[in-house]
């Protein structure tokens, strides 16, 4: 079965062309990839990620579950605040990465698409099998998600709500009501731009805040953007995707995400993480801009001297530099910054930079010279 | 189909075009295939010179998200392949019929043009 956000109807009216992701049938691009993309980076976009999962985590013992199952230790995270992390296996591998938003007496969970059920069961098993007094509960398909992102988010966002979005921090979240729509608003995104994001129910009240959201950001250049711009957006800010960075089975150590890591407590996949940092031979993650011509993709092999070093996990033409931009795994001795790799695209080498991320830096837009699009 | 269809072209199921003029085949995108990749980045084109059988991949499309290959819709010689592609991929997406033509073949057997569809039946599709 594909599944398609509630919000299908105004995606097709605004002339969306569809493709499949996580089960999903969701807009890949509405007007063109690049065009949404550097709307994003200079101006604003609305995207609607209702593809991604939202689960209620409640209970006495709460905190104690999610201080469990992922890497943060949770009682860290005062309420009105949200936190990415990652939730492991016992070898230390990734089951997801995910943000989980302290709200009141209880919290919200994002896991990624199609994980909602995986990461539903992984949580209440953990919680029976240590006793705690928690309830998990899957609620994806009861929220429509926004995401309005770019330089001028918070002022088109402004318009349709009463709440100073000046007091809400990064990472901060809270209830307020947008077009008259209460909502859980979050200072959270996935472009590396300023940016909020919005979880809504009941569903049917979603088109008319995105609706009205569209028509406040008029003035300031919104678009509707797609699942292609969302990809670029994010590649060009090193951020993950859990289905390509994680394939496999990887721990946050390989995929460079040590910086999430609180050590000073318990938490499942804890000894195998220690025993791999002891060791420390494994892969990294890696940031390769391409020196030649050539556009890295997803399983490209990585060499050096003609030599397998490592895999590409994510790759694309950077629509702001212009050059083919990569993120993979390398050896450990392989990945210093400013050397040189292979990545072999059609069985041929391309040069390619290992750079520190990412790859287009905070306000890259703003810093460019004033070029109308 | 909502996209332009010439009348003067000949055509593939997979949305190559073709120009006949003499024994010389220009060939390209159609309008469809441009719209369905969306912003061309990216062209890999073969030297000329190459001798190639209807069906085989004669060059690479790539747009910021996928990868196409774009396959010969009839055999013979490379004898022209258009350097702007180099630099400008996007004209493919700008003139897929007129600036944004790929290569121009030699045909060997002009029957194999003859199977091709004509733009009625491209339409259909």
């Amino acid at each position: 079965m594909v599944l398609r956000s509630p919000l299908y109807e105004t995606q097709v009216k605004l002339g969306a062309t569809f493709t499949q992701f996580a089960g999903f049938e969701m807009p890949i691009y509405y007007s063109s990839i690049r065009e949404e993309h550097m709307a994003v980076r200079k101006k604003v976009g609305l995207f609607d990620v209702t593809h991604m999962s939202n689960v209620w985590i409640s209970g006495p013992d709460a905190e104690k579950l999610i201080s469990l199952t992922t890497v943060e230790d949770a009682s860290r995270i005062e309420d009105g605040k949200g936190q990415y992390t990652e939730i492991l296996r016992k070898n230390g591998t990734i089951i997801d990465d995910t943000i989980f938003m302290h709200l009141g007496d209880r919290f919200m969970m994002i896991p990624n698409a199609g994980m909602n059920q995986i990461v539903t069961s992984w949580l209440t098993e953990q919680a029976k099998n240590h006793q705690l007094k928690a309830t998990v509960e899957d609620v994806s398909r009861e929220y429509v998600i926004l995401a309005i992102q770019g330089p001028k988010a918070k002022e088109t966002l402004q318009k349709v709500t009463k709440t100073d979005l000046s007091t809400v921090k990064f990472f901060g979240c809270q209830m307020v009501t947008v077009a008259g729509v209460e909502c859980i608003l979050s200072y959270t995104g996935y472009t590396g731009e300023l940016g909020f994001e919005l979880q809504i129910t009941p569903t049917k009240k979603a088109a008319g805040v995105f609706d009205a959201i569209l028509s406040a950001g008029t003035e300031f250049g919104i678009q509707p953007i797609g699942l292609g711009a969302r990809d670029t957006l994010r590649l060009e800010k090193a951020f993950m995707l859990a289905g390509n960075e994680f394939e496999g089975g990887r721990t946050p150590l390989e995929a460079t995400l040590g910086w999430t890591i609180f050590w000073d407590h318990e938490f499942i996949g804890k000894e195998a993480l220690l025993k791999q940092k002891e060791q420390g031979t494994y892969q990294r993650m890696t940031y390769l801009q391409c020196i030649e011509k050539g556009i890295p993709r997803h399983h490209c092999e990585i060499q050096k001297d003609g030599a397998p070093v490592g895999i590409v996990t994510s790759g694309t033409l950077s629509p702001c530099l212009n050059v083919g931009i990569a993120m993979g795994y390398v050896a450990a001795d392989k990945r210093e910054a400013g050397s040189l790799l292979d990545i072999m695209i059609r069985e041929k080498p391309v040069k390619a930079k290992v750079i520190k991320p990412p790859f287009v830096p905070k306000d890259w837009a703003q810093k460019q010279q004033e070029t109308p699009l | 189909m909502a996209h332009e269809v010439r009348e003067d072209l000949k055509y593939t199921k997979t949305h190559e075009w073709v120009k006949l003029t003499g024994n010389k085949a220009k060939i390209g995108l159609t309008d469809h295939a441009q719209h369905e990749l969306t912003d061309i980045v990216f062209v890999e084109l073969p030297s000329v010179g190459k001798e190639i059988n209807k069906g085989e991949e004669l060059c690479v499309v790539e747009s910021v998200k996928s990868v196409s290959e774009v396959y010969a819709p009839v055999s013979g010689k490379i004898t022209t392949v258009n350097t702007k592609l180099d630099d400008s991929p996007e004209i493919i997406n700008s003139s897929p019929y007129d600036n944004g033509w790929l290569v121009e073949i030699e045909i060997k057997d002009t029957a194999e043009v003859n199977m091709l569809l004509d733009a009625a039946a491209y339409k259909k599709m």
